[in-house]
């Protein structure tokens, strides 16, 4: 094709005239899902720039022992910033985009259900990541591992500001991440194509609705600690103190109670990409949808209860431990179904070794060897030699990078084309290929043995023992093919983008919508749909002689399509349901014997009782305030809606007045373990209160201005479901906070 | 050739120190692996097998051609293929119970040896005896001696691989660890949770020896230091007590009795220095009371910017602390 | 005692119990006669007989907690769930009664249940009255059927649709882990009754804290932890079967127009 090849008219092909004049704009306050999709993973590959170097000097640290490249803090920088780099900043933002760009297309939707968060959640990312690299020239990045344990990440050990950027950007990361996963979860319930039922989505589209609830079930709980920690540094607080009466465990406790279902949040989109592109490049379709879509559902069941797992060597006891090693050692069956359904796949298909295909199969064997080691690890007392030694790093980075980052360039060679109109070069895509695989089984295959060896992770140096250098030396080596082949990739991008061989409508033959519209698509995705049957309506299309058997519409469930502005504020409500969660259990373990200070006692219940009554009273109000509004009796609805407000007001007032005397009679935050869990715990409630109250504000204010008609105002509804939910945890906090100890 | 093999194996092993078991805990914990690695293997087998079987047993993809019989799946198989794993993996369970039990015993009352972490040296001390040590742990060979972990700053982790599970010291939470060696040896042990700046030069030596040997050793270590007689040597004693040291340093017999650094009381009868990063040797002492942090940055240690002739003095009265 | 005495020589009688399971099996076949459902029933009623007169029932009553909280998990989950099994599958009960036959209720019974009886006040009674004892063990298995009706019921149409029964079990198994997690890792005593060592009226206190090497604190742990992974995997097993339910499908060879779409 001849056409110009200056960027302006490359990225001019991919805009509507309109916009061609404007095109930096266009991009920057875009809510189109494509877009936003291609922002997410453009700042993914920048920051996996960054992951990446900080990755090399890793290795040439340790190429030699006792070596002097990096100094102890330097190097603890490098794999702090490593670890939290490549997970919060590429691998979920690129995953994110991929989902974001593929998931409306194959539910044959025009967008996502809130295409204004989707905008939202991708721009948190750079700003995330500003904030965490901020920390370079504000006193030193943080230098506790990406996860931070305490009390080391406590103020007495890490004084610098680090792990306070660290913990704020995880925080703006985890806002962004929590809304992708509502709009997620709202898009496949709200937005599908007629004909499209939730048992006809394709396998790659199920597996990101079941992901998205565990984004919105795990992140928050990461928000509790971080909070928690963010008290204890910057307020005094004794959450993770134990010279406080604090628990430096409980941190890790509470971390992974996210940080195992995190890992399953980036793995289950590989698992989506390998379900997708093993398929087609097979000729068949997946062995076995139903049971990979099953046991996808009780991956995302049994990931929340193996948490444990990582603190095996902590000490929490036999007892507790056997509980785990059974959790964690049933998980591995439903992942091996996965991996067993794969394989079966191509059986008696006609395998095509297109890059994607060889990235994805190789994504799988990888993945076999890292989830075998991960039994291994579940095996406690052989994780009790293997834990925090190499052979650790080589069972994740076989997850992250051989199962995730190949099925990540696996997706991308696959589904360029259709992003871009373009191919991208095969011969390129098979040199990267196989620089990143030897590359990746240069460096950690030989750290398995290291592990055994002895070598223990996170060290910037090591002794001349027997072996350890030149098994560090090969995996240094190996890193640096896998730079190569990162390298190799980006210039595979940006030169097929303009002069790649030109994709057409499925370059592939495909079966899934995306398939079924131009490449790239139009703004609004697709001008016509094919009849949807079966999860492949283009294969049922293209071979009208022996179609997908049809998947028949089962009951009230496959068709449920709820309002979307309700559904997303469930949705929301439901992710609130681990942070408040993670709150109430800590307070609870701490006060649970009073023997810390003075403890509830001092509380002045009355008080608090006559404010929370009003607060009660306001959902008895605002459900009054509904009524009018349905029965369109708008003087009704705002008279109502104002005495919600005014009784919510005095809730807050109540608290702060409470707060205040506290203060006066010297009860701050870091006095005692009661007084930092009591504040933390009211504080944050009152907090959702007060954002409440906000809302009830805008919502009145619209109201006032444009008297909503015919009784349709969904924002007043959407605000009263949260303003129920913000009584609902009071009642707990409530009694749990004031009432029990007088009944204790 | 079998000469050959049989050596590579016994080097194998010795570097790979996890497959070196020498105690009877580590040696529970040993044989558990290979049974879960021929497990792993055994999978891994088969579903490499199944690939294969579907890259070489059926015609490559060619253009043009029809696609081949497109198949569902098989109700049977995927039944079969839950319920071996859930089959193997219960036996896996049952397996680590046991395991678990042998590798781990419960503690005593009372431990032999309290064990603290510091940020970035072990104390050792022994409740029978009263000893205090820092760095080097002696144990007697054969016998299974009961250690209480404990840490004074953040989270450290005791691990010796040939002897067995690590385990994390927690402040404000203690935790029990039986140890045992089956021959005398010199064993390097790790801090293996990552403490801070020198996490990577936290080791300890734990050394085995007949019981004859580690009783002399532990009267050796319970006495006092003995009182210098070079007039070097006696003036570093002076020095010691007038500067700093005696701020975080324990000498048994003087007056310095702080438990922040290291028990220097025997400091010459170990084999390193900085908890593994240098030898004990003479030069490396002076180069450490030259400038710890050069020999050791980060370390609590500060730069005291001693004199030639003070450091000449200090060293000479610590090279007498046997 | 040894371990072996021990499992021969304290089962008890319970007549009541046995009473109920007879009448409850004349019932049964007075209503809908013999046929292979009668099978679920009798499982559901030997779980039930189990645990009230097995040696169980004798570790329960105030020398394991965890005992007791295995007792709850069978009364609970598994013998109404096997009692609605054997119901055929044209039988039709609770849908009259909207506070039956509501979800939200049935989810509240099956949880509130649990976390209701561990009630310190509550949880010590049961132990050491007959009476508390005997409305615990009624109130478990009228909550379970409660619970279960959703998910169990004989008619399709009654039941909860899969997606629905899933997020259903999925939650209770949070409220319930969260209980497990409470009781797992409470400093303080749940249950104080099985803290203090009881008149060893059967003599097995030995065997179980030094035979056995369970303490009062492990034994809490035992305790909160059976809450947890064991009973969510009886949640898990039900979820598999309604993955199983929903994706099961006839197949049908030509496309059809779907009429509803």
């Amino acid at each position: 094709m001849n056409g110009n090849t200056t960027i302006t008219a490359t990225v001019g092909h991919l805009l509507t005239p309109a916009e061609r004049q404007h095109w930096k704009l266009a991009w920057l306050s875009t809510v189109d899902h494509k877009r936003i999709g291609i922002l997410y993973m453009l700042i993914g590959l920048v920051f996996f720039v960054f992951g990446g170097i900080e990755a090399l000097l890793i290795r040439l640290q340790l190429i030699v022992p006792n070596n002097t490249l990096l100094g102890p803090d330097t190097y603890n920088w490098m794999f702090t910033m490593h670890g939290t780099t490549m997970i919060f900043l590429v691998a979920m933002p690129v995953l994110f985009g991929i989902m974001n760009y593929i998931l409306p297309l194959q539910i044959g939707a025009r967008d996502m259900a809130f295409p204004r968060l989707n905008a939202l959640g991708v721009w948190l990312v750079p700003f995330g990541g500003i904030l965490l690299h901020f920390s370079f020239l504000a006193g030193g990045p943080p230098a506790v591992g990406w996860f931070a344990y305490t009390p080391l990440s406590e103020a007495p050990y890490s004084s610098q500001l680090g792990v306070d950027y660290w913990a704020i950007s995880l925080l703006v990361l985890g806002v962004g991440s929590v809304s992708a996963g509502i709009n997620f979860i709202v898009t496949v319930l709200t937005q599908r194509a007629p004909g499209m039922t939730l048992r006809r989505l394709p396998l790659f589209s199920w597996m990101v609705f079941m992901n998205a609830f565990l984004v919105i079930l795990a992140l928050p709980l990461l928000n509790a600690a971080l909070v928690m920690l963010l008290i204890d540094r910057l307020l005094g607080g004794r959450f993770f103190l134990p010279f406080g009466g604090g628990s430096a465990i409980l941190w890790q406790h509470i971390f992974w109670a996210f940080g195992h279902p995190e890992v399953y949040i980036v793995a289950i989109p590989a698992f989506a990409i390998l379900s997708e592109v093993i398929p087609v490049f097979s000729r068949k379709p997946i062995f076995g949808h139903e049971f990979v879509a099953a046991s996808t559902v009780i991956i995302v069941f049994l990931s929340l209860l193996v948490w444990a797992h990582h603190m095996f060597t902590v000490g929490l006891g036999h007892t507790i431990d056997l509980f785990f090693v059974a959790a964690s050692v049933l998980i591995a069956v439903p992942t091996g179904v996965k991996l067993f359904n794969w394989s079966a796949t191509m059986v008696g298909g006609r395998v095509r070794f297109t890059t994607p295909m060889l990235y994805c199969v190789a994504a799988l064997l990888q993945f076999l060897i890292g989830g075998l080691t991960g039994i291994s690890h579940a095996v406690a007392p052989l994780d009790w030699q293997t834990k925090n030694s190499y052979y650790l790093v080589a069972h994740f980075h076989n997850i992250f990078v051989g199962l995730i980052v190949f099925a990540i360039l696996g997706g991308i060679y696959y589904w360029f084309p259709k992003m871009s109109g373009r191919m991208l070069s095969e011969r390129i895509g098979k040199w990267t290929f196989w620089l990143m695989t030897i590359g990746f089984n240069l460096t950690f295959m030989i750290q398995h043995v290291l592990g055994l060896a002895g070598m223990p992770r996170r060290t910037f140096t090591y002794p001349d023992l027997p072996g350890w250098t030149w098994m560090n030396m090969v995996s240094t080596i190996g890193a640096f093919f896998m730079a190569a082949g990162s390298i190799l990739f980006v210039w595979d991008l940006v030169t097929s983008l303009f002069r790649g061989k030109p994709a057409g409508d499925n370059p592939w033959n495909a079966w899934t919508l995306e398939w079924a519209t131009t490449s790239p698509p139009p703004h609004e995705n697709f001008n016509a749909l094919p009849p949807i049957h079966s999860r492949r309506p283009l294969w049922d299309y293209a071979n009208p002689d022996r179609p997908d058997p049809v998947v028949p519409v089962g009951g009230a469930i496959d068709t449920f399509r709820p309002d979307k502005i309700k559904a997303g504020v469930m949705t929301f409500i439901i992710s609130e349901f681990g942070f408040f969660g993670v709150l109430i259990l800590t307070y609870l373990f701490y006060n649970a014997t009073s023997k810390s200070g003075p403890g509830a006692q001092q509380l002045d219940v009355l008080k608090t009782t006559i404010f929370s009554i009003c607060l009660f009273a306001s959902s008895f109000t605002i459900w009054q305030s509904e009524v009018g509004l349905r029965a369109n009796n708008l003087g009704k609805m705002k008279a109502w809606l104002i005495a919600t407000i005014v009784l919510g007001g005095i809730f807050i007032v109540g608290q702060g007045l409470e707060y205040w005397s506290l203060f006066q009679s010297g009860v701050t935050v870091g006095l005692d373990l009661f007084a930092t869990t009591f504040f933390t715990l009211t504080g944050f409630h009152g907090l959702h209160v007060f954002f409440g109250l906000l809302a009830l504000l805008v919502v009145l204010g619209v109201a006032l201005i444009s008297n909503p008609k015919n009784g349709r105002f969904p924002a007043l509804g959407a605000v009263g479901y949260y303003w129920h939910f913000v009584d609902v945890v009071w009642v707990f906090v409530f009694s749990i906070v004031y009432l029990w100890p007088l009944i204790r | 050739m079998n000469a050959q093999l049989a050596n590579a194996a016994v080097l194998i092993a010795d570097v790979v120190k996890v497959f070196h078991p020498q105690s009877p805990q580590a040696r529970a914990i040993f044989d558990l692996t290979i049974v879960v690695i021929v497990v792993m293997v055994i999978i891994f087998a088969v579903v490499v097998g199944i690939v294969l079987y579907a890259l070489l047993g059926f015609p490559r993809w060619r253009e043009g051609e029809r696609d081949p019989e497109q198949g569902e799946g098989n109700k049977t198989i995927e039944i079969v293929w839950t319920a071996v794993p859930l089959a193997i993996v219960i036996i896996l369970f049952v397996l680590s119970a046991r395991t678990m039990g042998i590798s781990d015993p419960p503690p005593p009352p009372k431990p032999d040896i309290v064990v603290i972490g510091h940020q970035w040296w072990w104390e050792a001390r022994y409740t029978n005896s009263g000893a205090v040590v820092a760095n080097e742990i002696h144990i007697p060979m054969g016998k299974s001696v009961a250690l209480r972990l404990d840490a004074v700053d953040v989270l450290h982790e005791f691990w010796v691989p040939e002897l067995g599970r690590k385990l994390t010291t927690v402040p404000g939470h203690p935790n029990h660890l039986w140890i045992q060696s089956d021959k005398p040896a010199t064993y390097l042990g790790f801090c293996t949770e990552f403490c801070g700046t020198q996490h990577a030069w936290m080791h300890f030596l734990l050394v085995a020896e007949s019981q004859a040997d580690f009783e002399k050793w532990e009267q050796a270590q319970v006495g006092p230091a003995p009182a210098p007689s070079s007039e070097n040597a006696q003036k570093g004693l002076a020095l010691f007590e007038q500067m700093s040291c005696v701020n975080c340093h324990t000498i048994k017999g003087t007056i310095a009795s702080a438990t922040f650094g290291p028990d220097l009381t025997h400091f010459a009868s170990r084999k390193q220095l900085g908890a593994g990063i240098v030898n004990n040797t003479p030069e490396n002492l002076r180069r450490w009371l030259h400038n710890p942090q050069q020999v050791k940055v980060g370390a609590k240690m500060p730069n005291f910017k001693f004199t030639d002739e003070q450091v000449t003095q200090l060293a000479d009265y610590i090279e007498t602390l046997k | 005692m040894t371990t072996q005495q021990f499992f021969t020589s304290t089962w008890t009688w319970n007549l009541a119990a046995l009473a109920s399971i007879a009448a409850a099996l004349v019932a049964y076949v007075w209503a809908f006669g013999l046929g292979r459902r009668i099978l679920y029933l009798i499982a559901g009623l030997g779980v039930f007989v189990l645990a009230l007169i097995s040696p169980l029932n004798a570790l329960a009553a105030g020398y394991l907690f965890s005992a007791h909280m295995l007792q709850h998990i069978l009364l609970l989950l598994i013998v109404p769930a096997l009692v609605w099994m054997s119901l055929p599958r044209w039988v039709s009960l609770g849908s009259r009664s909207w506070l039956v036959a509501n979800p939200f209720v049935g989810w509240i019974a099956g949880v509130g249940a649990m976390w209701l009886w561990h009630a310190r006040p509550l949880c010590n009674a049961a132990v050491s009255s007959q009476f508390v004892n005997a409305l615990q063990i009624s109130s478990l298995i009228l909550l379970g059927t409660i619970f279960w009706r959703q998910i169990l019921a004989p008619r399709e149409e009654e039941r909860m649709s899969p997606p629905g029964a899933v997020l259903y079990l999925f939650s209770a198994c949070v409220a319930c882990s969260i209980l497990g997690i409470l009781i797992t890792f409470s400093p303080v005593s749940v249950c104080p009754i099985y803290a203090q060592p009881p008149t060893d009226r059967l003599r097995i206190l030995n065997l179980i804290q030094s035979n056995w090497g369970i303490t009062p604190d492990k034994d809490q742990q035992i305790g909160g932890l059976l809450m947890w992974v064991p009973m969510c995997l009886v949640y898990l097993s039900a979820i598999v079967a309604q993955l199983a339910r929903w994706f099961a499908h006839p197949v049908a060879s030509a496309p059809v127009m779907d009429k509803h779409l």
